[in-house]
C-alpha cells in the first residue's frame, strides 16, 4: 500500500466522521421536533412523574444542552445511554445483543446470495440463450420482484406448518434456516444478474478476444480475466447490502420471531426512546459509511488500475 | 481445478452456511409449557410494569401478599399468599382504615433469604413515589399519604401495617396486584436488576432462569416459594413474539401450547377448526369514541351560546351515536365476539346487589344501558337520531341527507382494525349527509394529539385495572391526565350547566347549574371517600349518567380476550384483567 492510498483511506475516515456527526445533529433534532414523548402512554402518569423522569434522563435541559452532553459522552466515554423505554437497559447492551443474531443472519445469508449468486450468474452468461440461462433468469426474476413478506411467509406455512421440518420460530435451533432464505434471494438474485450481464460485457471485450486468440485455456479465460473483471458492480452492490442485511430486517425478523436489531429502529422511533433512536441510527450509518469505504478499497484490488484522489 | 470442481466446491459451501444454523427440534417435555404471549416486555421490575403480558410473567415470579387463585369449584378467588390471611380493616376515628397483615412462615426470596414485611413496606413506597415515575404508581392512591408518603410500616419482620383514606372495595384484589408485589432494596439498588436472570431476585412461584432478549424467557419452579409443593409445572418458556402468524404457525406446528393472540383474519376459520382450543374470554373494557366536548359541531348562523349551545351539542352527539350498528361493528369487523356496548362502565364490574354494573346502568326497562343495542332496535335507533338532528340542521326530504352539518375528521392509531372501523362510521354518517374525515396518526403522535384535546372526534378504549367501576369514572375528573375529552377544561370549564345532589346519600352537596369541576370532581372525590358502600355504587350510577349525558364518549363495544391453548393442557386459568396462569398446570399424555 503506497502512501498515497493510505492518505486517501485517512482522508475518507475523517469524511465519514463528519458524515456521521451530520447524521446525529440531523436525527438528534428532528426526533425531538416530532410529536410525543417516551413518557407517554395509553394510561397516563402524573405530570410530577413526568417530570422526575425527565429530570431523571436530562429531558428538563435545553435541547441544546441535551445535544451538546450526548455528543460528549460519545466522543469521551462511548457511552450511548440508557434506553428510556426498556428500563434499566443499556441502549449499546440492546444493539449489540440484537446483532448477535441479525449479523449472524445477515452474513450468512449475504455470503450465500454472493456465491450462489456469482456462480449461477456465470454459468447463466456462458451459457447464454440455452434453456439454463432462460431458467436461471425466471427464477431471478421471480425472487427479485417478489416482496421478503410474502417469501418469507410463503416459506413459513410450507416448511413450518404444512411439513413441519423447520420451526417457526427463530429462537429455537434450526429457526434461522427460512429467515436466511428469505433474506439472501433477493440479493441472490439480483447478483445473479448483476453478474451476467456485467460478464456478457466483459466476454465481448477484445483482451477476451486477444486472449482466446493466444489459446489461453478456457478456464483461465473465465476466472483469470472474465469473472474478476465482472465483479466490480457485484463489489459496488455488496458493500451497502452487507451493511443493510446484517442489521437486520423488521420484516423478516416479524415473520420469523428472530430476536435481531431490525426491530429496533422500528420499535424505537414508535416508543420516541431518544436514546435507542440515537443509538441505532449512529449504529447503521457508522455501518454503511464503513461498507463503502471497503468497498472503495475492494475496486482497487480487483482492478489496479482505479486511482484514488 | 476445472470449472465443474470449483461450481461443486461453491455450492457445497454455500449449503454448509445454511447447515451451520443447525437442525430443526421441536419437542416438548411434559413439564415444560412453551407460551408466547407477547414481545420483549419493557419491564419485569413489579413496580414498573404496565402490561398485560408483563404482569402475567410478573404474577409467576413473585408472591403478594394475596393472589388470584381458583377454589375447588373453579371459580375465580382472591386468596392470601405471602400473608396469612387477608384481614378486615379497622376504621379509625378520622375515617381512615388500618389494616395488619401477619407474613406466613417460610416466605422466601429466590437467593435463600427469608422475605420481611420491610421488603413489602419498601417495594409499595418505591413503587408508589414520584420519583421513580411508575404507570402505575396511582394504584396506590387509596393509600394515605399517596405518593411520597405513604401510611405503610413493617411494624417488625412478620408484620405491616397500612392505613387507607377509606374503605375501599376493592382492596384485597389490589394485593394481588403486580405493582404491590415485593422487592428487595439491595436487589433493586442496582435499576439493571429486572434486566437479567442472574440479578432477578423474587419470590414466587419460578424464578427466572433465562431471559434471551427478544428471543425467549426461561421460568423454572422455585424451590424457595413457600406454595411450592402445589406448582406442577416445571417450566414455562415464555417466547417474546408479536407477529400473530408467527405465533399462530408455532400454534399450529405443535411448538407452543398458548399463544395470547390470533390473527384477526383467521378467527372465522380457527373458531371452527379449533372448537376446544380457541377462547374468547371477558375482558374488563370499553372499545368507544370520544368527542372532544369544546369541539364546535353546530351549524352556522346558530344563535345558541354558553350551556344552551353545549346542551344542544350534547343531544347532538347522542343523537349521532344512535346512528351506529354496533351489531354490524362487532360481528363483521371486530369477528372476536365482542359484546355491543351501551355504557361506558364495561362488562364485568359487579354493582352493589351481585349483579353487573353494566345491567343496572342507564334508567330504561326496557333495555340494558344508556340506548338499546339489540339488533331489532337499530332502525328505531337510527329514525330517533336522525329526528334529534332535524332539530339543528337542515334536512332534505328528497335525499333524506343533512346540509349543513359541519365537516368533521376522527382521528385513529395506525391499526387495520381501528382503520375498519373508522370506515364504519364513515359510511354511517355519509348516508345522513354528514361527512367524516379519516386520519391515521401513528401511536405517540396520536396519543399526544389525543391528550393535547387536538382533535374533534378520536377512537378510544380503556382496560380497567381492577374490578371497581370507580376505574372508569376518576378519569373524567378535569385534572386527570386521561382526560382526552377535555371535560371541564377551556370553553367547558366555564360552562354552569350541571346539577348534583348528594343529600339523599347524607352528604350536604347540592348544586345547581354548576360547572363541570364543581359537579363531577366532587362527585368523584366524594365516591372515594364514601364508606358506605350502597350509596358509593349509587353514586357512581350518578357519574356515569353525567358522563353519557354530554354524548362526548360513544360506546361501541365491550373488549375481549382471544386466546388460544393445547387442549392437552390442563388446570389453567385466567382471570378478568387477562392475566393468564400456568403454575398449577399439566400436560395430559
Amino acid at each position: 500500500m503506497n502512501t498515497k492510498t493510505l492518505f486517501y483511506i485517512f482522508k475518507r475516515v475523517l469524511l465519514a466522521i463528519v458524515t456521521i456527526w451530520i447524521v446525529i445533529t440531523i436525527t438528534f433534532f428532528v426526533m425531538h421536533a416530532v410529536p410525543g414523548g417516551p413518557f407517554l402512554g395509553e394510561k397516563a402518569i402524573s405530570a410530577e412523574a413526568q417530570a422526575a423522569l425527565e429530570a431523571k434522563y436530562g429531558l428538563d435541559k435545553p435541547l441544546w444542552e441535551q445535544y451538546i452532553t450526548y455528543l460528549t459522552d460519545i466522543v469521551t466515554k462511548f457511552n450511548f445511554g440508557p434506553s428510556l423505554k426498556q428500563r434499566g437497559r443499556q441502549v449499546i447492551d440492546i444493539i449489540m445483543d440484537g446483532m448477535k443474531t441479525s449479523a449472524k443472519l445477515g452474513l450468512i445469508a449475504a455470503v450465500s446470495a454472493a456465491v450462489v449468486g456469482i456462480v449461477l450468474g456465470a454459468v447463466a452468461a456462458l451459457r447464454r440463450n440455452t434453456v439454463l440461462d432462460k431458467i436461471i433468469m425466471v427464477i431471478t426474476t421471480a425472487f427479485v420482484s417478489m416482496p421478503s413478506f410474502i417469501m418469507g411467509s410463503l416459506l413459513l406455512i410450507i416448511f413450518s406448518v404444512k411439513l413441519g421440518w423447520v420451526p417457526a420460530n427463530g429462537a429455537s435451533e434450526g429457526g434461522l434456516i427460512l429467515p436466511i432464505i428469505t433474506l439472501g434471494l433477493y440479493p441472490m438474485a439480483y447478483i445473479t444478474r448483476l453478474t451476467r450481464s456485467s460478464m456478457l460485457d466483459v466476454l465481448g471485450q477484445d483482451y477476451i478476444r486477444t486472449a482466446r486468440a493466444k489459446g489461453v485455456s478456457g478456464g483461465k479465460i473465465i476466472f483469470g480475466h472474465a469473472l474478476k473483471n465482472s465483479l466490480i458492480p457485484v463489489i459496488t452492490y455488496f458493500g451497502p447490502m452487507l451493511a443493510f442485511i446484517v442489521t437486520g430486517s423488521m420484516v423478516v425478523e416479524q415473520i420469523f420471531a428472530v430476536p435481531g436489531i431490525g426491530r429496533q429502529f422500528v420499535s424505537s422511533i414508535t416508543n420516541r426512546d431518544y436514546m435507542m433512536i440515537m443509538g441505532t441510527t449512529i449504529f447503521l450509518a457508522s455501518l454503511i459509511v464503513i461498507m463503502n469505504l471497503i468497498t472503495d478499497i475492494l475496486y482497487k484490488v480487483v482492478d489496479p488500475r482505479i486511482e484514488f484522489d | 481445478m476445472n470449472m465443474k470442481k470449483l461450481m461443486a466446491l461453491l455450492l457445497t459451501l454455500a449449503m454448509c452456511l445454511i447447515g451451520l444454523t443447525g437442525i430443526a427440534s421441536a419437542e416438548t417435555a411434559g413439564s415444560k409449557l412453551a407460551i408466547c404471549l407477547a414481545s420483549e416486555p419493557d419491564t419485569l421490575d413489579p413496580a414498573l410494569n404496565s402490561a398485560v403480558d408483563g404482569a402475567t410473567m410478573v404474577s409467576h415470579l413473585f408472591s403478594g401478599l394475596a393472589k388470584w387463585s381458583q377454589d375447588e369449584n373453579g371459580n375465580l378467588i382472591i386468596a392470601p399468599d405471602a400473608a396469612e390471611e387477608l384481614t378486615e380493616g379497622v376504621v379509625n376515628e378520622d375515617g381512615t382504615v388500618t389494616y395488619t397483615y401477619t407474613l406466613r412462615d417460610g416466605v422466601n426470596w429466590s437467593d435463600g433469604q427469608a422475605v420481611t414485611m420491610h421488603d413489602f413496606e419498601f417495594a409499595w413506597k418505591r413503587a408508589a413515589s414520584t420519583e421513580l415515575g411508575a404507570d402505575y404508581g396511582y394504584m396506590f392512591e387509596q393509600v394515605k399519604g399517596y405518593p411520597d408518603d405513604l401510611a405503610v410500616t413493617a411494624v417488625d419482620d412478620k408484620t405491616l401495617e397500612v392505613t387507607l383514606n377509606n374503605i375501599v372495595a376493592y382492596w384485597d384484589e389490589l394485593l394481588a396486584f403486580p405493582t404491590y408485589f415485593p422487592v428487595r432494596e439491595d436487589v433493586v439498588s442496582d435499576e439493571a436488576w429486572a434486566t437479567d436472570p442472574s440479578t432477578y431476585i423474587s419470590n414466587g412461584p419460578y424464578t427466572m432462569t433465562g431471559w434471551e432478549h427478544n428471543s425467549v424467557i426461561t421460568l423454572t419452579k422455585n424451590p424457595y416459594y413457600h406454595d411450592a409443593d402445589k406448582v406442577t409445572m416445571e417450566t414455562l418458556e415464555c417466547y417474546l413474539s408479536d407477529d400473530e402468524n408467527n405465533m399462530l404457525a408455532n400454534f399450529q406446528n405443535g411448538s407452543w401450547q398458548m399463544i395470547d393472540a390470533v390473527p384477526t383474519s383467521e378467527i372465522k376459520l380457527l373458531e371452527s377448526e379449533y372448537p376446544t382450543e380457541y377462547f374468547v374470554v371477558g375482558q374488563i373494557g370499553t372499545y368507544y369514541v370520544c368527542w372532544n366536548i369544546n369541539e364546535e359541531i353546530l351549524p352556522e348562523g346558530c344563535e345558541l351560546t354558553g350551556a344552551e349551545a353545549e346542551a344542544a351539542r350534547a343531544e347532538i352527539r347522542n343523537a349521532i351515536g344512535l346512528l351506529l350498528d354496533r351489531n354490524y361493528i362487532c360481528e363483521e369487523i371486530g369477528q372476536a365476539g365482542q359484546v355491543p356496548a351501551s355504557s361506558f362502565v364495561a362488562m364485568g364490574m359487579t354493582d352493589f346487589d351481585g349483579k353487573e354494573f353494566y345491567q343496572n346502568a342507564g334508567h330504561s326497562d326496557e333495555y340494558v344501558g344508556y340506548f338499546n343495542t339489540a339488533a331489532d332496535a337499530y332502525e328505531s335507533n337510527w329514525a330517533e337520531g336522525v329526528e334529534i338532528l332535524k332539530k339543528y340542521y337542515d334536512f332534505d326530504e328528497s335525499t333524506q341527507m343533512f346540509t349543513n352539518f359541519p365537516s368533521l375528521t376522527y382521528i385513529y392509531n395506525t391499526d387495520a382494525g381501528h382503520q375498519a372501523i373508522g370506515e364504519y362510521l364513515q359510511g354511517a354518517l355519509a348516508g345522513v349527509g354528514i361527512t367524516l374525515q379519516l386520519t391515521n396518526q401513528e401511536w405517540a403522535t396520536f396519543l399526544n394529539t389525543r391528550k393535547d384535546g387536538d382533535y374533534s372526534i378520536a377512537r378510544n378504549g380503556w382496560l380497567a385495572d381492577y374490578n371497581d367501576p370507580i376505574s372508569f369514572l376518576d378519569m373524567w375528573i378535569t385534572n386527570s391526565g386521561n382526560n382526552d375529552i377535555q371535560y371541564g377544561r377551556g370553553a367547558h370549564a366555564e360552562l354552569a350547566m350541571y346539577d348534583l345532589d348528594l343529600t339523599p346519600y347524607g352528604y350536604d352537596i347540592k348544586v345547581e347549574d354548576g360547572t363541570w369541576a364543581e359537579t363531577y370532581d366532587v362527585l368523584i372525590s366524594t365516591i372515594k371517600g364514601c364508606t358506605d358502600t350502597e350509596a358509593r355504587y349509587a353514586m357512581m350510577h350518578i357519574a356515569e349518567d353525567m358522563l353519557m349525558s354530554t354524548g362526548c364518549i360513544v360506546p361501541l363495544y365491550y373488549y375481549t380476550d382471544i386466546y388460544m391453548i393445547d387442549d392437552a393442557v390442563q388446570g389453567f386459568f385466567t382471570n378478568p384483567l387477562g392475566y393468564k396462569y400456568f403454575m398449577y398446570t399439566t400436560i395430559a399424555e
